[in-house]
């Protein structure tokens, strides 16, 4: 094929003769003041509040103060190049950024700029970044599980559709690993993901990306990075944009969820902006709304009604804690945010517990409403059982002589405890979940070693895939546990047990 | 002098919190010299700006810095301004001085300026172009803007080669943009926006609708 020039030509001519351009009217300043990622600037007598405003080398900002004599604003872009008695215009716009399926496995700014070298994101759609959170009546209460993949927050913290679950815990205790790990988890599912790395070293936000990558999860997910390089606006404004892009499948009635990792470093940035500006600092110097600006943005997380197409935005913020120091500022205004929270405790991490959930101080508010049945039914009594454990654990440690009721439950703590544990990328399905909980909590791993259990739990797992598939697949397609699923459970498991104990492997001496 | 004076231009540096407490002096000043009854109410204010303080550096700063202290200041008024000024004048200054404000002198006087011509229902209006504008052309630009606006303007011509051709000009914070460099950068938009349509609508084309 041979394109015709004069043709293209007189396309464009035609489109240059239709052209008809009014007299742009715009509303001016001038900048006053410049600095650490915001500008003073005078005149603009008629911005508005949350407006977009455009400085004369066309870096773009935000009016974030109206004063009486002056607007104060953020700058979103390189603020060096900016300087005092620059003109600066309104656009008569809100902060909006490109939304849509061309996002996509991308990786991209909180301005949707590309980060990732695939060129310009091609979408013609856009959003406003801080929108409205959906009021009463176009919600419905949230009943669809989102599995994670995890096990120990699968079975005991259960996160439904439209849910706000909470991750914190120290520096270093697997964070991030949890919220990628229930990235992973929707492969080849329904859900759409967002993850916002906020105030992130740069090479943790290329290590998530690399992870993602390569178990092709980024087929389904977007990540919008705002590094501990870039400035505290776009910090500010990270998890704004990425409520955005997920908000935009929601009102598609498709499923999205989306990691704010993490919003600790966000206040950060939000009260650097605010003392910058001078406005009033309350405690820990954060500013007096910093609560608004975590609600407001949690708030936007939904199930929708089916009305609205059923759609639904599924938050797990992360904060950051000092020392475990979970009654600080932040984390008590997110913990009573959110519907839940899943505590990462340092000393577990290192106990090697991983992930290392306190599942004693572990919540989640929406409860069994967001669990398959078959989950709901085996899981029930496993956080009073682990609680108990935990407890007669210290009492033993005492090293009093036990009776061998108290002994047993011991035995079995040890080994849910084993169970519970899981390696990083390794989401495990539903169904697989209700097997290894299933065979635990029912004492079919109690002649196994402790230090076994792992192993086991593997070739456990192998054996229902590989010869009991009928059960497998049942159990897969019901996600209950119907009489006729669990007497086939019952004899596969019964069935496995007789072959580990044949198994020399496993007799050995505990 | 009308002609030299309307136009004066601002020299000083942005402060808008300096700004509000020199407007408040700069419509007393106005107002009492009108009532006193000045046939040209800026006349002395301006000369003294002009004539005193830009020829005798030394003495502006020694009066509109703090090196010296508020009697001093007063004293040195009376000594060295009172004898040629008028009474209203040199009470003005005194109370500049008693109030710590002479710092903003150059500020009042530029917002008494404006205040002037407020209240003459002139306004000024910057008017931007690429190549200089004839006598002819700036006074067809007064008259079609007198029309529109509800005061007379005063135009400041000034010239920026980046904007190709056309005009913008300004009337207090609002721009009216009509050169040629946004025209084309609008004209740019468009066509790429028309383009990316006809692009992400044509990749479908060579795509399976069932997929590969």
């Amino acid at each position: 094929m041979k394109f015709k020039a004069d043709e293209i030509a007189s396309v464009i001519q035609k489109e240059i003769e239709g052209f008809q351009s009014q007299i742009l009217t715009a509303e001016v300043g001038r900048v006053i003041e410049v600095g650490d990622g915001i500008a003073r600037a005078v005149g603009l007598s008629s911005a508005m509040a949350g407006e977009m405003v455009e400085f004369s080398n066309g870096t773009r900002g935000l009016c974030f103060n109206l004063e009486e004599n002056s607007v104060g604003i953020i700058i979103l872009g390189d603020y060096l190049q900016i300087r005092e008695g620059d003109e600066v215009k309104t656009t008569g716009a809100l902060l909006s950024i490109p939304v849509g399926n061309a996002l996509i496995g991308r990786v991209v700014d909180p301005l949707g700029n590309p980060l990732d070298g695939k060129g310009s994101v091609i979408s013609s759609e856009s959003r406003p970044v801080e929108f409205p959170a959906p009021g009463v009546a176009q919600r419905q209460p949230v009943k669809q599980p989102l599995q994670t993949g995890i096990k120990a927050i699968d079975a005991m913290t259960p996160v439904g559709r439209g849910q706000r679950e909470l991750i914190i815990g120290d520096r270093k205790t697997g964070k991030t690993a949890i919220a990628v790990d229930a990235i992973l988890n929707q492969k080849g599912g329904d859900v759409i993901c967002v993850y916002v790395a906020c105030g992130q070293r740069a090479a943790n936000v290329a290590s998530v990306v690399e992870a993602l990558t390569e178990h092709g999860a980024m087929d389904y997910t977007i990540v919008v990075s705002a590094s501990a390089a870039d400035p505290a606006p776009l910090q500010y404004i990270a998890p704004y944009a990425g409520a955005a892009i997920a908000e935009h499948f929601m009102y598609q009635g498709k499923h999205t969820l989306v990691v704010y990792d993490d919003l600790t470093k966000q206040a950060q940035a939000y009260r650097q902006l605010s003392l910058l500006m001078r406005r009033p600092p309350g405690r820990e110097a954060y500013p007096g709304d910093v609560f608004y600006c975590h609600s407001r943005l949690l708030e936007r997380a939904a199930k929708l009604s089916d009305e609205l197409g059923g759609g639904s935005m599924t938050a797990l913020p992360i904060i950051e804690t000092l020392e475990g120091e979970v009654s600080a500022y932040i984390p008590t205004n997110v913990i009573s945010i959110t519907d839940g929270q899943i505590y990462l405790e340092p000393d577990l991490f290192f106990a090697g517990v991983r992930p290392a959930i306190n599942v004693g101080i572990s919540v989640s508010r929406v409860g069994g409403n967001a669990q398959t049945k078959a989950m709901k039914k085996i899981a029930g009594s496993l956080r009073l059982d682990l609680a108990a454990f935990r407890e007669l654990e210290a009492f033993a440690q005492l090293g009093t002589e036990l009776d061998a009721a108290t002994q047993k439950q011991l035995d079995r703590g040890y080994r849910m405890v084993e169970l519970l544990k899981q390696p990083q990328y390794q989401p495990l399905g539903a169904a697989d979940s209700v097997i290894s909980i299933y065979a635990g909590t029912k004492g079919y791993f109690d002649k196994v070693p402790v230090t076994k259990v792992a192993e086991a739990e593997v070739e456990l797992l192998q054996f229902m895939q590989d010869e009991k598939s009928e059960v497998r697949n049942a159990l897969i397609k019901e996600l209950a546990l119907t009489d006729e699923i669990e007497a086939g459970l019952k004899a596969a498991l019964e069935e496995f047990q007789g072959r580990i104990t044949a198994n020399p492997k496993y007799s050995a001496a505990k | 002098m009308a002609a030299a004076s309307t136009i004066r231009p601002s020299r000083v540096l942005e402060d808008p919190s300096a700004k509000a407490v020199a407007r408040v002096y700069a419509q007393a000043y106005l107002d009492a010299v009108t009532q006193a009854g000045a046939e040209n109410p800026l006349e002395e204010i301006t000369s003294f700006q002009d004539d005193v303080l830009n020829l005798n550096p030394q003495f502006a700063d020694l009066l509109l810095s703090e090196a010296l202290a508020t009697d001093e200041k007063i004293r040195l008024i009376e000594k060295t301004i009172q004898p040629s000024a008028s009474p209203v004048f040199a009470n003005f200054l005194r109370v500049l001085a008693e109030h710590q404000r002479l710092n903003l002198f150059p500020l009042i006087l530029n917002l008494a300026w404006l205040e002037q011509e407020h209240r003459a229902g002139r306004q000024r209006v910057l008017v931007k172009s690429a190549v200089p504008l004839s006598e002819e052309q700036l006074s067809s630009i007064q008259n079609r803007l007198q029309s529109a606006l509800n005061s007379e303007p005063i135009l400041i011509p000034s010239v920026d080669e980046n904007l190709i051709g056309g005009l913008v000009i300004q009337v207090g914070d609002t721009v009216y943009d009509g050169s040629l460099k946004t025209r084309l950068g609008s004209l740019r938009r468009q066509l790429r926006k028309g383009y990316l349509h006809e692009i992400q609508s044509g990749r479908d084309r060579f795509s399976h609708p069932e997929g590969n």
